[in-house]
């Protein structure tokens, strides 16, 4: 199978006042087409941050300072904003963190939609948008009375529906879910995320799956990435990743969230605090919080970098062998 | 929604008769009356003050004449002028409101578009050089003390370039034999001018709906121009066609002080815009139409403007009452004989009926003003559509 994205060595920082912010720090993936590539990390660790990059959304302080992104085999990195406005939604297209306030409130949830098929189909008449936008509402699981309902009228759940009917409605070969699942209670989240696999297997579409649940994670994906501190720490087939996770940072993820089967173990905390991303080194950033450093690593000598274990498991070289 | 048209309507009048029993406790307030200057007179036999006063039935207790004035107000009486006295209040309001609202309804048009205008440009050029500057200059022209700024403007303008004309509101050897009243001019061109912005509306209206956004702007501007070639011949056949010398006078004289007040005024719309827009900028949504590979025109209009209107439509509400009263100091500098200076001269004579036919005229505007403003906010913003129906 070929691959739909290939992102290699991509960094990007925040430009700021007390300095530059190592957002995403040398990050090498491949997804797959049809695939469901994970990432996952805790809070602040770079995984939005990474998905706005793919689009070239970042704010306008977030300077892209190397690395390639290739898209359906085009590099998208140092496009125009005319062309990449052509692949966003109809290329790649986002279904938001928070879908709450990803909707403008005074217009109405089936213009909001129409606009974007306008934008990338001229041709199309009222109508036929319009039933599309039936056809993929129905497939959600949302009344087609919604088209003409106002954001502020729908449940957080119905938005979030209608906000993967607006991910689909340009027809997209990839789509990113940036924790489309936050905010929400756990049978509503459990009924998005089976929406969401409906419509991968409907469309044949290939997905990123941002969240910092490892469980929801492991349902969703075939690959996934560990993130931590803007850098991926440890990348490869899911199922390998749970059964012998290689990063200490990995394997207290795993800790951290119950297990229904299997023997009963007692929850792990992370201790300390994410690292502050300014003005890094390169050096490893997980030293001061790992349970069982290597001397290397409390001198910080070693520089982060991914080592290939399997062919298809890739783990940072400085936790390659810490328990 | 009809239940609150009714409440809202229900609650305005209620205020309004507030507004008129006040209004009237506070001219009375004012100390002498008049026709004092009568008692000055030696000529006169002393009791013609008291028979004045018995006349106009100033002789009656305050709760007796405010119970009238009241009941006579909405029976449609206002009274007779004291200063000019066969001329009822009505009469003098017929004369000096077309001017005033030709003149103000064209600058608060201009200056709330301009300033909208420029404040989404602001907003969305943040940072850049030119944002830099026109902020610099909007400010000069939010602050400046707008009687210099008129007096410079018309130094500069009227005697310095002499291209304009200073100190009347029309030529009057021009209009010396002129078969027309100029009220007559005034209120035509005030019918052109809304027949021209409906006309222009509608067309806004009509074409929402079409889907194609290249066809939607050409049927537009082909639309813009036929109102255009439609102007053209309506000043060009029949009766406006007399009228088109003496129109262009009224309008050549109204360049000036549409200009001047427009530059104060249209800084406070833009700043504001600017503000709000900034705040819009930083909503998800905007994030969002970013995404959806909008183009940056249609996510600056579509997405950030719309949701910025609101504040700035509040602070339209609040000045667009000055359609009505004019403003004092504009008429005095510009020679402008509107509703602002009659109500300055009818304070100042304590001509009581003129003062409060004026005062509750603009207070009935104010009112309805704001009541549309409710009315539209939930047309700008479905949210509160929904607490209003309860």
């Amino acid at each position: 199978m070929s691959s739909i994205l290939e992102v290699t060595n991509l960094s990007m920082h925040y430009e700021t006042i007390s300095g530059n912010v190592d957002a995403v720090k040398d990050v090498t993936f491949n997804v797959k087409q049809g695939e469901s590539f994970g990432l996952v990390g805790e809070s602040g660790c770079g995984k939005t941050s990474v998905a706005m990059t793919l689009l070239q959304l970042q704010p306008e302080n977030g300077k892209i300072s190397q690395g390639s992104i290739k898209f359906d085999s085009n590099e998208m990195i140092g496009l125009s904003e005319n062309e990449l406005r052509k692949i966003r939604w109809k290329g790649m297209s986002i279904v938001f963190q928070g879908a709450m306030n990803a909707w403008n409130p005074v217009v109405k949830v089936g213009e909001q939609i129409r606009e974007a098929m306008r934008e990338h189909s001229p041709n199309n008449s009222k109508s036929e948008n319009t039933k599309k936008i039936r056809e993929l509402f129905e497939m959600v699981g949302l009344d087609e009375s919604v088209i003409e309902r106002f954001p502020h009228e729908l449940s957080g759940g119905m938005k979030q529906r209608a906000m993967i009917a607006l991910a689909l409605s340009c027809d997209p070969k990839l789509i990113i879910a940036d924790e489309p699942t936050t905010a929400l209670d756990v049978v509503i989240q459990d009924q998005i995320l089976k929406e969401i696999r409906k419509v991968q297997e409907v469309f044949g579409l290939s997905l990123i799956y941002i969240s910092h649940d490892i469980a929801v994670i492991a349902e969703m994906t075939d690959n996934m990435a560990v993130m931590y501190a803007g850098s991926i720490v440890e990348l490869g087939k899911t199922e390998e990743i749970f059964k012998d996770p290689k990063h200490a940072y990995t394997r207290m993820l795993l800790e951290s969230t119950p297990s229904i089967i299997g023997e009963k173990k007692k929850l792990r905390s992370l201790d300390g605090e994410p690292p502050t991303l300014i003005n890094n080194d390169n050096k490893c950033l997980f030293s001061y919080r790992c349970p069982n450093p290597t001397n290397e690593c409390k001198n910080r000598e070693l520089d982060m970098e991914l080592i290939k274990i399997s062919s298809s498991h890739y783990v940072d070289k400085c936790c390659i062998d810490c328990e | 929604m009809y239940r609150y048209i009714f409440r809202r309507t229900y609650q305005l009048i209620i205020v309004f008769f507030l507004f008129l029993v006040t209004s009237y406790l506070l001219f009375d307030a004012i100390p002498g009356n008049a026709f004092q200057n009568l008692l000055l007179n030696p000529d006169l036999p002393p009791d013609a003050y008291e028979q004045v006063l018995a006349l106009y039935g100033l002789d009656k207790p305050l709760s007796e004449r405010v119970f009238s004035y009241v009941v006579n107000f909405f029976k449609g009486d206002f009274g007779y002028s004291y200063k000019y006295y066969p001329k009822t209040p009505i009469e003098l309001i017929a004369e000096r409101l077309p001017r005033t609202l030709m003149l103000f309804a064209m600058v608060n048009i201009i200056s709330f578009y301009t300033g909208f205008l420029i404040g989404k440009i602001l907003a969305w050029r943040r940072g850049s050089k030119s944002e830099t500057w026109i902020t610099i200059t909007s400010v000069f022209s939010y602050t400046v003390f707008y009687p210099w700024f008129a007096l410079m403007m018309l130094w500069y303008f009227g005697y310095k370039m002499d291209w304009l004309p200073i100190g009347k509101f029309l030529y009057p050897e021009k209009w010396y034999d002129s078969p027309y009243d100029s009220d007559v001019i005034f209120v035509l061109m005030i019918k052109f001018t809304v027949i021209v912005s409906i006309i222009q509306v509608l067309i806004y209206v009509f074409t929402k709906n079409i889907e194609s956004l290249s066809l939607k702007r050409n049927v537009r501007f082909i639309g813009f121009l036929l109102n255009i070639v439609g102007s053209y011949f309506f000043w060009n056949t029949g009766d406006a066609l007399l009228k088109k010398t003496y129109a262009g006078d009224i309008a050549y004289h109204m360049i000036l002080p549409v200009l001047t007040v427009t530059v104060v005024a249209f800084a406070g719309t833009a700043l504001l815009t600017r503000t709000t827009m900034m705040e819009v900028l930083k909503d998800d949504y905007i994030l969002t139409a970013r995404a959806k590979g909008l183009s940056q025109r249609r996510i600056r209009d579509r997405h950030a403007a719309r949701n910025a209107l609101l504040p700035v439509v509040t602070s339209f509400i609040f000045t667009i009452v000055t359609i009505i009263d004019g403003s004092v100091l504009t008429e005095t500098i510009f020679s402008w004989p509107g509703m602002g200076q009659l109500i300055l001269d009818s304070v100042l004579n304590e001509d009581i009926p003129v003062a409060m036919a004026t005062f509750s005229f603009i207070g009935v505007f104010a009112l309805i003003a704001h009541f549309v403003a409710d009315i539209s906010y939930a047309y700008l913003d479905p949210r509160i559509r929904i607490q209003s129906q309860g």
